[in-house]
C-alpha cells in the first residue's frame, strides 16, 4: 500500500513539473493588455484602430528587457487600451533566434531589429506604405534608409546617437579646460590633459561577444570628422572598400589613443578588457580615472545607474564630437511580417502625432517621428533631440547596416588591431568581407 | 492465458529483433543520420546551399573545386609565404590551439587524476577529497567560465576584482591581463578545463586502481620493491586499458570543447578552437557552407579517437 502511494505521489509530481514546463512558455511573454479591456474601449487620443477588434493579438520579438520593455509597454498602452489590441511581447539579444524563427516560417508579426534586416528579409516584409504609415512626420534621409529596393520596409522607432562624448563639468572646470568645438581643439586638448597628468580617454571595448563595438563606434565618427557622411555611406554600400587610406587613416587615429597607457586606462590591455559599461564610469568615480568617454545616449543612464546622486548638468555632460558632418547613431527598426488588421492600427499609431509624443514623453531614447520633437520630458533627452533634429545627415552604424556577418568581423579586426595585430592585414581581410557581404 | 511452450518463446523470427529496433533507428535515423547526410552536403555548397561550393572561387587564387569550403577551412588561417610564417601561423591558427588543448589538457587530466586517485587510495579522508575534486565538474562549462573570468579579471584602478591579479598586485606586482595576453591566454584557458575534467578521470582511475589485487602489492613490497617501483611496474600496466578509454574519451570531449573559450574570450587573441570557429561561420558570418565544412573536419579528426575507444570497449567486453 505504501508503495502504491509513494508511486502515485511521484506520477503526480513529475506530471506537475511536466505540466509547468509546459505552461512556462507563456509565463516568459508579458501580456500588455490592462485588465480594464472589459470596459468600453475609449478613444479621446484619436487613435484610429484600423478595423482591429478587441482581443486581437500582435507578437512581437525585440531586443529589450528591463527598463526597456517597460518603457515599450507604456508607450503601446494608449493603443492597447483605446481598440483592444493585445500585444505579446518577447525579448531576446540572439539574432540566431529572430533567424531561425524566420527560416521555419513562423516570425513575429512584428519585430524591433537592426536596419541589416530589412534587406535580409526583404522578400517576407509588408511594404510600411500598405500599413498605413503617416509618412510626413518622418525626415527624407530617415525615408531612404528605411527603404529596400524602392519599398519603404522598416519603420525607424528609436534612434540613439553615438557621436557624442561624455565628460564630467565639474572635472573640467576644476582643471580649467573648455569644450572643444573644432577637432583641432579636441586634439590640443588631450594632449593638454596629458601634460597635466591626466588620463584623456577611458576607451573599454570588451562585450563578451561583441567586444570591440565601442572601438568601430569611435572609428565611425573619426570618418565622420575626416571623410564626411558620403565616404560612410560609400562604405556601407560597398563602392568604398574598407581598406581605403581614409578608413586606415582613422584607424591610426584611433590606435594612437587606444594602445597607450598615457591617452587611455589601462592600454591597450585596458582598452580590451575593460567593460564598455565600466569605462563610462571610470570618467565620473572619485578620484576620477579618466576625463572622456565617448559613449552612445545610453551612457546617461549608466551613470545614474550607479552614482545615483550625480545630477545632469554639473557632474556629467555631453558635447558632439567636434566638427562630426552628420550623425552616427544606433537605431531600432519596426518591420513587419504580417499585414493584419491590429498591425496597421500599430504602425498608424507610432508614426502619427500621439504616437510620437508618447514615445517622446516615455523617454525610450529620441524617436525620429517629428511630432515627438519637442515632447521630451528629459533634459539630457532634449540636448540630444536638438543635436539629432539639426544634423544634416544620419548615418547607421556601418556593422549593423552591411549583412552576412560583417559587424562581429569588424569587432574582431579591431580588437586584434588594438591588441596588437597588424593594421593592412586586417584591413584587406575586412575589405575581403565587405565585398562577400554586399555582391 | 496459456503458457506459452519454452521452444515457441525461444524461437524469434529473423524479423523480430529488427522489429523491436525500429523506433531506435527511426529516431536516431531522423536525428543523428539525416543531419549528418546533410552537413556533408551543405559543406559542398556556398554560403546559401543554393550553389555548388566550386562558384565561390575567385579567380587568381588557388581553387579545390567543390572541395572549395575545406580548402577555406583548412588553410584560410595559415599564412603559407614561407615556412616561417607557415609555422607560426598555424600554432596562432584554431587548429594549432586545437592541438595544444589536445596536448596540455589531456595529459594535464589524467596525470592530475591518477595522481589524486593513488594518494587519496592511502587517506583517510579519502571520500572528503574526491569529493572535493569531482565538485568542479558539476558546474556548467558556462558557469565555470563566468567564475574563472572573474579570478582572471583585469583592472586598472587600485582595486582589483581578479582574484589573481589581487594576489600579484599584492605582492606589489603589476597586474597581468590574462585573458588578452596572446602567449599566456590559451593555457589560462586549458588551466579552466583542467580543473573541470580532473575530478571525471580520477573517478575512473580510482576505480580502476582498486581493482589491483593487494596481494600483488603486497608481494612486491616483500620483494623489495619501493612505491614507485610498485606504481609504474605493476599498477600501470593492470589498469593500462582504462587509462586508454580515459585518454581517448577526453580527447573527444576536448575537441568538442566550444564553452570555456566561448565565453571567456569569445575566441579573440588568437584563443579560437575549431567548434568557436565552427560557431563563428555559422552563426556571425552566416557562411552555411564553410561552417558545415569546419563541422565535418571536426568529425573526421575524431573518427580515429572513437573507434579505438569503441574496440578497447568491446575487447573488454570480449574478456569478460
Amino acid at each position: 500500500m505504501r508503495k502504491n502511494i509513494l508511486l502515485l505521489i511521484s506520477l503526480l509530481l513529475v506530471i506537475s513539473v511536466g505540466l509547468s514546463a509546459c505552461g512556462g512558455e507563456t509565463e516568459e511573454v508579458t501580456e500588455e493588455v490592462s485588465e480594464e479591456v472589459t470596459e468600453e474601449v475609449t478613444n479621446e487620443l484619436g487613435i484610429d484602430c484600423m478595423g482591429a477588434e478587441a482581443g486581437d493579438e500582435v507578437s512581437i520579438l525585440s531586443q529589450w528587457s528591463g527598463t526597456e520593455e517597460e518603457n515599450l509597454n507604456a508607450i503601446l498602452a494608449p493603443l492597447a487600451d483605446a481598440c483592444g489590441i493585445v500585444f505579446n511581447l518577447e525579448s531576446t539579444r540572439d539574432q540566431a533566434l529572430l533567424d531561425t524563427r524566420v527560416q521555419a516560417g513562423t516570425p513575429p508579426d512584428i519585430t524591433f531589429w537592426n536596419v541589416t534586416q530589412l534587406s535580409q528579409y526583404e522578400d517576407l516584409l509588408v511594404a510600411m506604405t500598405d500599413l498605413g504609415v503617416n509618412t510626413d512626420n518622418y525626415a527624407d534621409y530617415w525615408k531612404d534608409i528605411g527603404t529596400v529596393n524602392g519599398k519603404w520596409l522598416g519603420l525607424p522607432v528609436k534612434a540613439d546617437p553615438k557621436t557624442l562624448i561624455w565628460y564630467s563639468p565639474a572635472n573640467f572646470e576644476a582643471a580649467g579646460y573648455m569644450v572643444p568645438t573644432t577637432w583641432a581643439e579636441l586634439d590640443a586638448l588631450v594632449e593638454q590633459m596629458v601634460a597635466d597628468g591626466y588620463v584623456p580617454w577611458s576607451l573599454g571595448m570588451e562585450s563578451e561577444d561583441a567586444t570591440g563595438w565601442t572601438g568601430t563606434d569611435f572609428i565611425q565618427d573619426i570618418l565622420l570628422v575626416t571623410q564626411g557622411p558620403d565616404y560612410v555611406s560609400g562604405i556601407i554600400d560597398g563602392s568604398i572598400p574598407y581598406n581605403d587610406p581614409g578608413v586606415k587613416e582613422a584607424y591610426e587615429i584611433y590606435g594612437k589613443w587606444a594602445m597607450s597607457e598615457t591617452y587611455t586606462v589601462g592600454g591597450a590591455a585596458g582598452t580590451v578588457s575593460i567593460g564598455f559599461n565600466d569605462a563610462i564610469l571610470k570618467v565620473f568615480s572619485d578620484p576620477p580615472e579618466a576625463m572622456m568617454v565617448k559613449q552612445s545616449g545610453f551612457a546617461g543612464g549608466t551613470i545614474t545607474g550607479t552614482y545615483a546622486d550625480l545630477v545632469y548638468g554639473t557632474d556629467f555632460d555631453f558635447f558632439g564630437v567636434p566638427e562630426a558632418q552628420g550623425l552616427q547613431g544606433g537605431s531600432d527598426w519596426m518591420m513587419s511580417f504580417s499585414d493584419s488588421a491590429a498591425v496597421k492600427a500599430l504602425v498608424a499609431y507610432l508614426s502619427s502625432d500621439v504616437g510620437g509624443e508618447k514615445w517622446a514623453e516615455v523617454g525610450f531614447d529620441l524617436t525620429p517621428n517629428m511630432a515627438g520633437a519637442d515632447a521630451y520630458t528629459d533634459a539630457a533627452l532634449l540636448k540630444k533631440g536638438q543635436i539629432l533634429s539639426s544634423a544634416t545627415g544620419f548615418v547607421p552604424d556601418i556593422g549593423d547596416s552591411i549583412p552576412s556577418g560583417f559587424g562581429s568581423a569588424e569587432f574582431t579586426g579591431i580588437t586584434d588591431y588594438v591588441n596588437g595585430g597588424d593594421l593592412d592585414a586586417i584591413l584587406d581581410s575586412l575589405a575581403e568581407k565587405q565585398a562577400e557581404a554586399l555582391e | 492465458m496459456a503458457k506459452p511452450k519454452v521452444s515457441a518463446v525461444m524461437k524469434q523470427g529473423k524479423l523480430t529483433p529488427w522489429l523491436y529496433l525500429l523506433p531506435a533507428l527511426i529516431v536516431m535515423g531522423f536525428f543523428i543520420v539525416y543531419p549528418m547526410i546533410n552537413t556533408v552536403s551543405l559543406s559542398l555548397k556556398n554560403k546559401d546551399g543554393t550553389a555548388s561550393a566550386a562558384t565561390t572561387c575567385k579567380e587568381g587564387e588557388p581553387c579545390w573545386g567543390i572541395f572549395e569550403n575545406y580548402r577555406y577551412a583548412l588553410t584560410e588561417e595559415l599564412n603559407t609565404t614561407t615556412f616561417e610564417t607557415t609555422w607560426q601561423s598555424f600554432w596562432e591558427s584554431s587548429y594549432g590551439n586545437t592541438l595544444k588543448w589536445i596536448v596540455f589538457m589531456v595529459s594535464g587530466t589524467v596525470i592530475l587524476g591518477l595522481l589524486i586517485a593513488v594518494l587519496s587510495d592511502r587517506v583517510r579522508y579519502e571520500s572528503l577529497a574526491k569529493a572535493i575534486i569531482f565538485m568542479p565538474m558539476a558546474i556548467s562549462f558556462v558557469g565555470a567560465g563566468v567564475i574563472w573570468k572573474f579570478i582572471y579579471d583585469f583592472g586598472t584602478s587600485q582595486v582589483q576584482i581578479g582574484l589573481l591579479n589581487a594576489i600579484i598586485t599584492g605582492l606589489g606586482g603589476k597586474p597581468i591581463s590574462f585573458l588578452s595576453t596572446t602567449t599566456l591566454n590559451t593555457f589560462m584557458l586549458i588551466f579552466v578545463g583542467i580543473w573541470m575534467w580532473t575530478g571525471f578521470c580520477m573517478t575512473i582511475l580510482s576505480s580502476a586502481l582498486k581493482a589491483v589485487p593487494e596481494e600483488l602489492q603486497e608481494a612486491a613490497r616483500i620483494d623489495g620493491a619501493n612505491e614507485f617501483q610498485i606504481f609504474f611496474k605493476i599498477m600501470m600496466p593492470i589498469i593500462m586499458p582504462t587509462v586508454v578509454v580515459v585518454i581517448t574519451t577526453m580527447v573527444i570531449n576536448v575537441l568538442k570543447l566550444f564553452d570555456i573559450v566561448y565565453v571567456m574570450t569569445g575566441g579573440n587573441y588568437n584563443t579560437e578552437v575549431i567548434a568557436t570557429r565552427m560557431y563563428t561561420e555559422m552563426y556571425k558570418n552566416f557562411q552555411t557552407g564553410r561552417g558545415t565544412a569546419i563541422a565535418v573536419v571536426l568529425i573526421l579528426a575524431i573518427i580515429p579517437f572513437i573507434f579505438m575507444n569503441i574496440r578497447r570497449f568491446m575487447a573488454q567486453e570480449a574478456m569478460r
